[in-house]
């Protein structure tokens, strides 16, 4: 059975592009098409198709929008969000208002076909340029202590070290030292790519995140 | 024009206000000086009618006629003169004078035969002098009694004054005229020199020409003086407001000149590669490893250009403040390779938490200045960022970092003088914050770090 598929995007030739790759694909079937947030809206609401690729910055309502009332209605339509935009915070944004998938519009034929196959059939996706993979595809990272999983999780929050450490009783270098333990096993930068990671390789899952209390959005 | 009529008609006011009592009190004076004359002339007619009809009743009773001719003199009245200054006379029935009492020298030159009898008349002898007189006639036609009050000797000053009058109007309208145009030349023209200076000087451009002083009255002076403060305090603001300007223009167009020229060096010359590689791709065979050459070309010129949008104006701020202030620390962290941490906990807290979009990008603005300044200028290896709400519902952004410091005491902190300074980053994020009616200050100490502390009012939400 091919996935149904709604694409959402105000740029018509970037809009004409992916929907021409889509119908190339025997397995895809490209349901409908609008221009804005609103007429998206209007037809995942009407079609409910499987998954619905969304375009962030859009006239009207924005594709974070559209995502959060999807997820709202509990439709069973899993959105994937298409941007030019590469900040963390977007996909971060994107993750807390239930998409599954976040994919930059550079991405090529290949790595949408997984996006896609893969929020349809319940995974969680993330473009490669947004949390670059350390040693490739395939790379396995160490896995993380409870009390790492804990600190990260929390850190995920937006809550400072500070913070961090006053919920966990630990001191506050205790709890820097654990970061950097993190950052190390999932090879990121910051708090938000290792989060970030940690989802990808399904360190922590996507329901953990949005599950834990105090979480904003 | 309003205010011209207004202007003349108060002009008016002040010259009746000034004419009208001079004119009431010259006119009281005559009223009065007539009345006098007229009572006078009542009390001296009366006189001279009752000396003339006495003095020809005592004659005809006393005398007889040719008494009169040798006599006359023996009448001590006729030698002594009346009480009034004047005199009285005998005169024959032809004119000639039988006898007078002394000064009547001149009765010849007023003596007119057609003089009524028993009635007192005024009369003027050749030179001007006043006299009233009355006529009286003896019995038997034997000659006529005379009596005269001269006026210039009764009155004296007060008939020479009466007759002052009209010269006292003409003295008083000169004086009030003489008053009227200082009053003009040192008060209205003045004014009026300083509304046209103000007419016609350019606000903010000129300065009015104080040196040649209009008028020497205190209160014009200071006019003046008030005026050419306001002149060049207009003066100083325009300075100001213009040396912001050319800031302003010129931040504005290094700022152009910089955009072009990361646009040239950037996206510009890959997408030519990219071009050529395209051309070749055309003519190649095997066109297939050039493609994908071509792919990554033109992935990196996304990346460049994503990255010039978001040092323009980063599209992340849409989503919140945490959200920008986060993004902002960790891309700063990196770029500059030091700990940058927005610790929000408190901003979390807040319930329903709404900024402005201006508000979001002035401390987007300032956080990136205080960072830069951090490890520029400080070489600050951590920067921390909070924000939270102080206990006047202030929203504030408090940026400390460990760095150099410096004294934050003796530098001042005001625009003007940072911008000479050329501290324009530090100049800049105190003109954002006063921009959105908050404040900026800055705690340093040498060898302590550097706090800045960006506070904005907020509306209870």
């Amino acid at each position: 059975m091919s996935i149904r598929i709604l694409l959402a995007d105000d740029h018509p030739l970037t809009r004409a592009g992916i929907a021409e790759f889509l119908r190339r694909e025997e397995t895809f079937d490209l349901v409908a098409e609008a221009e804005d947030g609103e007429k998206a809206w209007e037809l995942i609401n009407e079609l409910k198709p499987d998954v619905a690729l969304l375009d962030i910055r859009m006239p009207g309502m924005d594709g974070v929008a559209v995502s959060q009332k999807v997820k709202l209605s509990n439709l069973h339509t899993a959105t994937i969000m298409l941007t030019s935009y590469d900040a963390q915070q977007y996909v971060m944004a994107s993750l807390r208002a239930g998409a599954r998938g976040f994919v930059l519009k550079t991405v090529s034929p290949k790595e949408l076909t997984a996006a896609i196959n893969t929020v349809a059939s319940g995974g969680l996706y993330l473009d490669p340029e947004v949390a670059s993979v350390m040693g490739g595809e395939d790379f396995i990272p160490e896995p993380l202590s409870t009390r790492e999983r804990e600190v990260l999780l929390l850190a995920a929050q937006g809550l400072s070290s500070k913070e961090v450490a006053r919920r966990l009783f630990i001191s506050e270098r205790t709890v820097q030292t654990h970061l950097a333990s993190i950052y190390d096993k999932l090879g990121s930068k910051n708090k938000t790519e290792a989060l970030l990671l940690a989802l990808k390789y399904g360190v922590v899952t996507l329901d953990e995140l949005l599950d834990s209390p105090n979480v904003e959005g | 024009m309003l205010k011209v009529k207004f202007k003349n008609y108060s002009l008016a006011f002040l010259v009746s206000a000034l004419i009208v009592p001079s004119l009431a009190v010259v006119f009281v004076a005559v009223l009065g000086m007539i009345n006098q004359e007229t009572a006078m002339e009542a009390a001296v007619s009366s006189y001279v009618q009752d000396l003339a009809e006495n003095m020809a009743y005592q004659l005809n009773a006393d005398f007889s006629p040719y008494k009169l001719l040798g006599d006359a003199a023996n009448y001590p009245f006729f030698a002594w003169g009346p009480s009034m200054p004047g005199w009285v006379a005998l005169i024959g029935i032809d004119g000639t004078v039988i006898t007078a009492s002394p000064g009547a020298a001149n009765i010849a030159s007023i003596w007119r035969p057609d003089i009524p009898a028993g009635q007192a008349v005024r009369v003027e002898d050749k030179r001007g002098a006043q006299y009233t007189l009355a006529v009286y006639p003896l019995a038997n036609n034997k000659g006529y009694v005379v009596a005269a009050v001269s006026w210039s000797n009764l009155l004296g000053g007060l008939v020479k004054v009466t007759r002052m009058w009209p010269v006292m109007i003409v003295l008083m309208a000169f004086c009030s005229f003489l008053a009227i145009k200082l009053l003009w030349n040192m008060l209205v023209f003045p004014l009026r020199e300083i509304a046209n200076e103000i007419d016609n000087f350019t606000l903010g451009h000129d300065a009015p020409n104080f040196d040649n002083a209009l008028s020497e009255v205190k209160e014009i002076k200071s006019v003046h003086k008030a005026l050419k403060r306001f002149a060049q305090a207009a003066i100083e603001r325009d300075n100001l407001r213009n040396s912001y300007v050319r800031d302003i223009v010129s931040v504005q167009e290094k700022e152009r000149v910089d955009m072009a020229r990361e646009i040239h060096d950037g996206p510009l010359q890959d997408v030519t590669a990219l071009l050529q590689q395209i051309h070749m791709s055309l003519e190649d065979d095997d066109a297939r490893p050039r493609i994908e050459r071509t792919e990554k070309l033109a992935k990196t010129i996304v990346r460049e250009l994503r990255a010039l949008c978001d040092e323009l104006a980063p599209p992340w701020m849409d989503l919140g403040l945490a959200e920008t202030l986060t993004e902002l620390a960790e891309r700063l962290s990196q770029s500059y390779d030091v700990e940058v941490i927005a610790e929000l906990d408190e901003l979390n807290e807040l319930e329903n938490f709404e900024t402005s979009p201006e508000l979001r990008l002035s401390f987007l603005r300032i956080f990136q200045e205080a960072v830069s300044n951090a490890v520029r200028h400080g070489q600050a290896t951590e920067v921390v960022a909070k924000v939270y709400k102080d206990n006047l519902n202030n929203l504030v952004l408090e940026i400390s970092d460990n760095g150099k410091g410096f004294d934050a005491k003796t530098a001042n902190l005001t625009h003007e003088e940072l911008r000479l300074q050329g501290h324009r980053g530090l100049a800049n994020m105190t003109e954002r914050m006063s921009l959105m009616g908050g404040s900026l200050s800055v705690i340093s100490k040498p060898e302590r770090g550097t706090k800045i502390i960006a506070s904005v009012p907020q509306a209870a939400s």
